[in-house]
């Protein structure tokens, strides 16, 4: 398993968002995460991205438990990538953008430029490459997020909500994205959304949250 | 009306002519502020981004103190500054008093917390998802650092801009601590101040053109700054 997740709780003041038993997530699989809003869908993203700490349980990622120490997760965040629903692009060029978590990485100026014209192309974004990041519209912002992430070959892909707001054009765009780079680089993706047919779409697995907790399923709905 | 149209129009031929006395106090009065701006601002930007930035106890206090501090007068600092480096005083063997080294001091006690409080400002205008994408991308604290102290430079270098304005069109801590010495530690203010004692208007009018400008030239890019931390 890559991950496994036991008696998981995560708490703003006294009121529990997430409370999970028990979850297992397959290594090389696309999950879809549904819930209505307020589910802990967030929440849960972010601490399968080692972006938040549980307040109790434990996380297991590779069969080892995670502890919650700075230095410990900046290497797990190496393998795990997160694009936030509303996602934010640096000052600068969509070049920069992109190259930003290969620097981090220290891989060499020849290899960034490869990497970075490639990762572009794959999401149909190369003539955007000098292009004002903070000029691009919310598809294109969108799809640049997915090519800053994917730059990096992330073993795990957490999308919040990758098509919301999205005209249809750039919603297939990124379901096409997200699906090849899943089959042909083995990328185990998690997203959330609240649209039944990306689901049927993309998705091996579905988990439903509901107040937080792990449900059999939802009525469509509510979502 | 007639004594100030007449006082203007000497004035603005003393500019045109390059006056060396007018020359000598407006590069006394830029030297002396762009020193304490830029020592205010080695000490005010990484104070205010770790306020901003950290996480601690005692860290809303702190905010308040720096917020009361920017109502200090400037002759309370003039005062407090006098206070350590008069002859008898426990600074006094570094005789310090009356000189340019003085004013500095005193001005950066003035300025420290304007450049503190609005870098404090325009890093909690950052928007939290710069953090939180900086992080998942694998950065490490200090890269994260990096990327907020980048995304508010604009803001910062307002910041900076702000409180050279303010340290230039000061006079309080330049009288007390300069003592006003002609060639030394005379500033635009402080001539300013003595001409119009003298009843000598002139020179007191041109200095007051020249500040004019310089604070219109300053607003202009402290505005111009400003802007691109909106866009």
């Amino acid at each position: 398993m890559l991950y496994v997740l036991s008696k998981i709780t995560r708490k703003y003041g006294s009121r529990t968002v997430l409370d999970i038993h028990l979850m297992e997530i397959e290594q090389g699989k696309i999950y879809a995460l549904l819930g209505p809003n307020g589910a802990g869908k967030t929440t849960l993203l972010n601490i399968l991205g080692f972006l938040e700490a549980p307040a109790t349980g434990d996380i297991f990622y590779h069969s080892t438990p995670v502890s919650f120490f700075e230095s410990y997760l900046q290497n797990l965040r190496m393998e795990v990538v997160m694009i936030d629903q509303h996602p934010i692009l640096f000052t600068g060029t969509v070049y920069k953008n992109v190259e930003f978590g290969l620097k981090i990485r220290g891989i060499p100026q020849k290899k960034r430029e490869i990497i970075i014209e490639e990762t572009l192309d794959l999401v149909g974004m190369s003539d955007f490459v000098q292009a004002r990041a903070h000029r691009l519209s919310g598809g294109e912002t969108q799809r640049v997020a997915l090519a800053r992430a994917l730059a990096v070959s992330p073993e795990v892909l957490l999308c919040d909500e990758p098509t919301s707001n999205l005209d249809v054009e750039n919603q297939a765009a990124i379901i096409n994205t997200l699906k090849q780079i899943n089959e042909q680089r083995k990328i185990t993706i998690m997203f959330t959304t609240h649209y039944m047919y990306q689901v049927s779409l993309l998705a091996h697995h579905t988990f439903f949250l509901d107040h937080g907790k792990l449900v059999p399923e939802i009525h469509e709905n509510i979502l | 009306m007639e004594l100030l149209t007449d006082s203007f129009l000497s004035a603005i031929l003393l500019i045109a002519s390059l006056d060396p006395e007018v020359l000598s106090i407006v590069w006394v009065s830029l030297k002396v502020s762009g020193i304490s701006t830029l020592f205010a601002s080695l000490m005010g930007v990484p104070l205010g981004f770790l306020i901003a930035y950290g996480s601690f106890k005692g860290k809303r206090i702190l905010i308040i103190c720096l917020n009361t501090m920017l109502a200090l007068p400037t002759v309370v600092i003039g005062l407090f500054v006098y206070s350590f480096i008069s002859r008898r005083s426990i600074l006094g063997s570094l005789d310090l008093l009356y000189t340019q080294k003085a004013i500095v001091i005193g001005q950066i006690i003035l300025i420290l917390p304007i450049v503190a409080t609005l870098t404090i400002a325009a890093i909690s205008r950052i928007d939290e998802r710069y953090r939180k994408t900086a992080m998942t991308l694998g950065a490490n604290r200090r890269q994260t650092a990096c990327v907020i102290f980048r995304e508010a430079r604009f803001g910062i270098v307002a910041a900076v801009i702000a409180a050279f304005g303010r340290v230039i069109a000061e006079v309080g801590i330049s009288m007390m601590l300069g003592g006003n010495a002609k060639g030394f530690t005379r500033t635009m203010t402080t001539a300013m101040a003595l001409e119009y004692d003298k009843g000598e208007f002139i020179l007191a009018v041109a200095l007051g053109i020249i500040l004019l400008v310089l604070s219109f030239g300053i607003n202009l890019i402290f505005h111009f700054f400003q802007g691109r931390t909106r866009t």
